[in-house]
């Protein structure tokens, strides 16, 4: 009997083990037959695949090369803490890696350091800025996060007074909520730029701000949107990663409207999501990893913006007809501004006074 | 101060127990748990299990009572690693359970890609049981307690079923006495011919069974589709909420109430820009309180005696 029992024990051990292997990689490796591929890898942030932001963004971008270039073999690892980032970014430039990612800011100094330890090998950091004293194998790549909070904030200024009629999803009180993760860099970019678009087109509005401390806490998410909602907020737009589906949910549940993040949100929750700030990761990952392989890999921070392309707002889906062409000329003429230098977007709240 | 008193209303107080829910169901399993004699660190990685396996059953079968079923029996199964390895096998509770912690990240991140093609996120989970909001008649209308108490969702006043069960159950029955015992002094147990070691499973076996429905409730209730790491140390406040309680369901659940509306509270302080500081206080403000509350309380609370001994007897014949 007991023995019976030690075995089963063991057993268990080795599925652990074999759990524990499992998991480690999630693409798929195709070989080839050529001499020496080009190949291009990411460590994912905690966060992981399936993110529906931006590891999910980068990885696409990997993708995208694979497809489009000749001879181009990608790889992904996932990061299941913190603690995981310089060992697997190392390892993938050991394995071989030409050009290896690292996505999201919370990995900035895992990334440098492997930089620093793997002359041979390019890095780019997906969120990160580079330094003077950085590496010369280390790229940064930002986004202007602000310009399409911006454009987000001018959809929610106008939406929250102008044309609170239009459903009856919106309120006359004119507040408007904002959900934060962490308070990072590109976070507070977003936050700070759809005030000051909401701010542009309705100065009166008042925009309630809540950060929630994770990115993965979606009870934490729809707390602080159902928080911001008893004040009469009608439009919540999240920053928040993972935890900003809570967000969206207590917006569902309240029937409000909400604005998700980084990529189209519309699909979380068809009949809340008014549209969403969008940064289009898949797009600079592509460049940066063709930069690399045709030899002309940049070093420094490269920024992506409204001029690239890179970020945005997504299509309005089954709210096409409710929103008024007014609302989105003024988005298009927001646009404009930007490209044209007669707009500038604050960065930080110290900026503008918050 | 005008904004403090906009914030102090009912709203504040349903937020108080819609945030304490998860963390009442897991303190009332650690205290049923600890009372047996077993130190269960294992309840977050419970509840994470119990959150995944909700949402699958949910989502594969459209209905989110069969997903609450799988959360409450996939978190009691996960559990009895825990009891196998501390009861049977002598193993050192706390390793036992930080390890069974760890096992839960990579299991369901595992059953993550199998079942969904990759980790992180489920897909939004149709029926939920949010959509549920049972109003009873009469008892709802109460002023303030009404809102509070008697207009929730479901697995909510399951929790304060299970507080009131749970508290006859282990002062009034034979099998609460004997689970008591079991924590207080085994060998007088054994001596009288009941197991020990049947009624230290059946401890661990009822915590795993109410972290899974807290899991559940975090997965197919309060939010409506399953994110990995969703549970946030809930499990290890629900640890604080039963000491501070002192091993009682009845104190595990007003200290889980007490964390709640800490939470409430600070994201509503944040809301109203009550005080101009940093984010970050906020943040850890009902952690700080659950820290206090632990260090200000433990003193009067005394833990069960043989809480976290192993029980070893020779058996003839093995």
């Amino acid at each position: 009997m007991k023995k019976g029992w030690r075995i089963l024990f063991v057993m268990m051990a080795l599925l652990v083990l074999f759990v524990g292997c499992q998991g480690e990689e999630a693409a798929e490796e195709q070989p080839e037959e050529q001499a020496e591929p080009f190949l291009a890898s990411m460590a994912t942030d905690v966060g992981g695949l399936g993110d529906k932001s931006f590891n999910d963004g980068a990885y696409q971008g990997l993708q995208k090369a694979e497809q489009e270039l000749d001879n181009v073999e990608i790889k992904v690892i996932e990061s299941k803490q913190q603690t995981d980032y310089i060992p697997n970014l190392t390892g993938l430039a050991e394995d071989g890696s030409d050009i290896v990612f690292a996505v999201g800011f919370l990995m900035e100094s895992a990334v440098k350091e492997a930089a620093t330890n793997m002359p041979d090998t390019y890095f780019a950091g997906i969120d990160i800025g580079a330094g003077e004293d950085d590496p010369d194998n280390f790229q940064g790549i930002l986004y202007k996060e602000e310009q399409a909070g911006y454009l987000a904030g001018i959809v929610a200024g106008m939406m929250t007074k102008e044309h609170a009629d239009k459903t009856d999803k919106l309120n006359d009180a004119n507040v408007v909520g904002v959900v934060l993760g962490m308070l990072i860099p590109p976070v507070e970019k977003y936050e700070v730029g759809f005030i000051q678009g909401v701010h542009s087109v309705n100065p009166d509005c008042k925009v309630l701000s809540v950060t929630s401390g994770s990115f993965t806490d979606q009870a934490k998410g729809k707390e602080a949107a159902l928080a911001m909602i008893e004040q009469d907020a009608d439009i919540i737009f999240h920053a928040a990663g993972l935890t900003g589906l809570g967000a969206i949910q207590a917006a569902k549940e309240e029937g409000v409207l909400a604005i998700g993040v980084d990529v189209d949100q519309n699909n979380v929750a068809p009949e809340t999501v008014l549209t969403s700030a969008e940064k289009k990761i898949p797009q600079s990952v592509f460049l940066s990893i063709k930069s690399a392989y045709e030899g002309n890999f940049q070093t420094g921070t490269k920024v992506y913006g409204l001029a690239q392309d890179a970020v945005g707002i997504s299509d309005f889906h089954s709210f096409d007809d409710m929103v008024p062409q007014e609302v989105k000329d003024a988005v298009e003429q927001a646009k404009k501004d930007i490209l044209a230098g007669d707009v500038t977007i604050e960065t930080s709240r110290e900026a503008i006074g918050r | 101060m005008e904004a403090f008193f906009t914030i102090a209303n009912t709203d504040l107080l349903v937020a108080m127990v819609r945030l304490s829910t998860p963390i009442t169901l897991a303190a009332i399993g650690a205290v049923i748990c600890e009372r047996s004699g077993i130190v269960n660190i294992a309840m977050e990685g419970i509840m994470i299990v119990g959150a995944f396996f909700a949402a699958v059953g949910a989502l594969y079968t459209g209905n989110p009572w069969i997903g609450l079923l799988m959360g409450i029996v996939a978190g009691g199964i996960f559990s009895l690693i825990h009891a196998v390895a501390t009861v049977s096998f002598h193993l050192n509770h706390v390793v036992s359970g930080a390890v069974l912690n760890i096992l839960a990240m990579g299991v369901t991140r595992y059953f993550m890609v199998l079942f969904f093609g990759h980790p992180g996120t489920t897909d939004p989970i149709p029926n939920n049981l949010g959509q549920l909001r049972w109003a009873i008649p009469g008892l709802s209308k109460i002023p303030v307690i009404g809102r509070m108490f008697f207009d929730q969702t479901p697995i909510v006043y399951f929790s304060f079923i299970l507080v009131i069960f749970f508290a006859w159950f282990m002062k009034k029955t034979k099998v609460g006495l004997h689970i008591r015992a079991a924590g207080e002094h085994p060998l007088a147990l054994e001596t009288i011919g009941v197991s020990v070691k049947k009624m230290r499973y059946l401890g661990v076996f009822i915590s795993g069974l109410t972290s899974g429905m807290g899991g559940a409730y975090l997965a197919i209730e309060n939010s409506a589709s399953f994110t990995e790491g969703m549970t946030n140390g809930r499990g290890f406040i629900a640890l604080a909420a039963n000491i501070s309680g002192g091993w009682n369901p009845i104190g595990a659940f007003i200290a889980s109430l007490f964390f709640g509306f800490a939470d409430a509270l600070q994201v509503r302080f944040q809301v109203g820009k009550v005080f101009d500081i940093p984010e970050e206080i906020f943040i850890i403000f009902p952690y700080v309180a659950t820290i206090i509350a632990v260090a200000g309380l433990v003193r009067r609370s005394r833990p069960p005696k043989e809480v976290g001994v192993d029980f070893m007897i020779e058996q003839e014949g093995d």
